[in-house]
């Protein structure tokens, strides 16, 4: 075990940002994913006060969960997404503990653990996380990172514009 | 890649170059477009019918602008279109039998019977969602000023979307029945359109609201008074033209079937709420495309409706015609989009199983 293995690699970075001032708690994401993979990577829960808030990895930079892992089955992908090497993992769950969002998961039947790989599969074959994909509202921003930092600061300057707008109307 | 689409083909950047078979579905909102898009991927060539002038369903005609942006829906439609073929047939309801009236039928030129497309594709899903509202049966709630809130941001939409040049009004005193998300829609479009007071009535306390705490208390700060255990029981009105609701107070009582406590009338306790427009929110019925009392039609076709008038499926969202295929809330009552997204993929993908299976000779010879 070496802490600071699990920092992020240099080369072009992919990143997802889940807007909660724009997610309308659908479920539309959890939907597709679950359908994919049989289970969902991302979870929207119903909290106490009945707004529905999305949960899955955040695919850390610094990522405690590879720090820990100790046969190097959690690992990181070339464009940044965190995902886990089945065939290396012995299901400790290490990465469980050491994760503060509670992510990893372990897989029912193989006993390994298992998260959001941020659509591997699809994304080598030049498309984007399903969640993302069909978010009706447009609340998962994936891409290249430069451009989702961007993005988010965009939507403020919309929101901003808007406000001013609705004031000449008053 | 950052845009602003809903990409419903999300498996595929193109559709393969070989013809699978041809699907027909009957509904372009959420669940009907979400099988479309695995579909298309797995090389079917596939038709939308639906009534309105645009496809989208409810999140077009409904679901207000400020929760879904427009644009990235019918952008998704668009891809749909010109890159995968999809051919829209808008403004055409598609029934079995006579034609039963429905909510936001008002844009319908065509009728098809659902008969002729059974026949003329390899298999059809039918995704035509809940468009018809319930509305308590008390006395005088077809008055004037009375509309659900499916009718109330219906009219809106069409408004927003230039299918109507009438811009929709809303005027004195508001009140909104229910605590569902359409409900919750209600009261706020209300707000927009500056209506001089808006109160939403709920005969339990918002705690236990299907909309939940939260989006209740973002509309009260917006100007929309909350009033919890409160249940309508008359529509007062004059020359057929709301006055006002005569309401009793409620308390909660013992867990019902939904596991919230029972709301339970306090006796003595009626009063009069003035009021000029009354929207009840009080939830929404599946609209399959034949009628429940029609059992000719019914029989025809070989499906069954339950009680409730939902569409009878299997675990693989086949109905009791194995080239019918059903999601989204036809299926299930108003629910999510998440769950019409989750059984409109799962009744696509079966339905890829079904004629894999049967254009196997092997298969068909055992």
């Amino acid at each position: 075990m070496s802490v600071g293995k699990g920092k992020d690699s240099p080369g072009p970075k992919y990143l997802r940002v889940i807007d909660l001032a724009t997610c309308i708690g659908c479920g539309t994401c959890e939907a597709v994913c679950e359908f994919l993979y049989g289970k969902p990577f991302i979870k929207v829960y119903r909290t106490s006060i009945g707004l529905e808030i999305p949960v899955s990895c955040m695919h850390c930079k610094n990522a405690p969960c590879i720090d820990v892992c100790p046969t190097g089955a959690m690992t990181r992908d070339k464009d940044g997404a965190v995902y886990v090497e089945e065939s290396r993992c012995i299901g400790c769950l290490a990465c469980l503990y050491a994760c503060p969002f509670g992510i990893p998961e372990l897989h029912p039947a193989a006993r390994v653990a298992i998260k959001c790989d941020l659509c591997k599969g699809l994304r080598s074959n030049g498309l984007i996380p399903a969640c993302a994909a069909m978010c009706p509202a447009g609340a998962i921003i994936v891409g290249k990172e430069e451009k989702v930092f961007d993005k988010t600061k965009y939507r403020v300057a919309e929101l901003f514009a808007k406000a001013r707008m609705e004031s000449i109307k008053q | 890649m950052l845009e602003d689409i809903m990409r419903f083909a999300f498996l595929c950047k193109e559709k393969p170059s070989s013809s699978r078979g041809k699907v027909a579905v009957i509904g372009a909102g959420p669940a009907g477009l979400a099988a479309t898009g695995y579909l298309v991927c797995q090389g079917y060539d596939v038709d939308i019918y639906d009534k309105q002038p645009l496809p989208g369903g409810l999140m077009i005609f409904a679901i207000p602008p400020w929760r879904i942006p427009r644009e990235r829906v019918l952008e998704g439609i668009k891809v749909l279109k010109e890159n995968f073929g999809v051919k829209f047939l808008l403004r055409t309801k598609v029934f079995a039998g006579k034609p039963r009236h429905d909510e936001g039928d008002d844009f319908v030129e065509k009728n098809i019977p659902l008969e002729e497309i059974v026949n003329n594709y390899d298999a059809v899903i039918i995704t035509t969602g809940a468009w018809r509202s319930r509305v308590p049966r008390l006395p005088g709630a077809d008055a004037d000023g009375v509309l659900t809130a499916l009718e109330y941001v219906y009219k809106h939409r069409i408004y927003e979307l230039g299918f109507s040049d009438k811009k929709p009004v809303t005027e004195g005193k508001v009140v909104v029945i229910g605590g569902g998300y359409s409900a919750v829609d209600a009261a706020e479009q209300a707000i927009r359109d500056r209506a001089d007071e808006v109160h939403l009535v709920y005969r339990r306390t918002i705690k236990y609201a299907p909309a939940g705490v939260y989006e209740m208390e973002r509309i009260r700060a917006m100007g929309v008074e909350i009033k919890e255990l409160i249940s309508p029981l008359e529509i007062i009105t004059e020359d057929n033209k709301v006055k006002g609701i005569k309401c009793q107070r409620m308390k909660l009582g013992k867990p019902d079937r939904s596991g919230r406590p029972r709301p339970e009338p306090i006796p003595g306790s009626e009063f009069i709420m003035d009021a000029d427009l009354v929207i009840f929110a009080t939830g929404e019925l599946s609209t399959p495309p034949v009628s429940l009392e029609d059992k000719e039609a019914l029989q025809k076709l070989g499906i069954e409706l339950d009680k409730w008038g939902c569409v009878v499926v299997d675990e693989r969202y086949q109905s009791s015609n194995p080239k019918i295929f059903v999601a989204g809330d036809v299926v299930t009552g108003p629910s999510k989009i998440g769950s019409a997204v989750a059984s409109g993929l799962r009744a696509a993908c079966n339905l890829d199983m079904f004629l894999r299976a049967r254009s196997n000779k092997f298969i068909q010879s055992v």
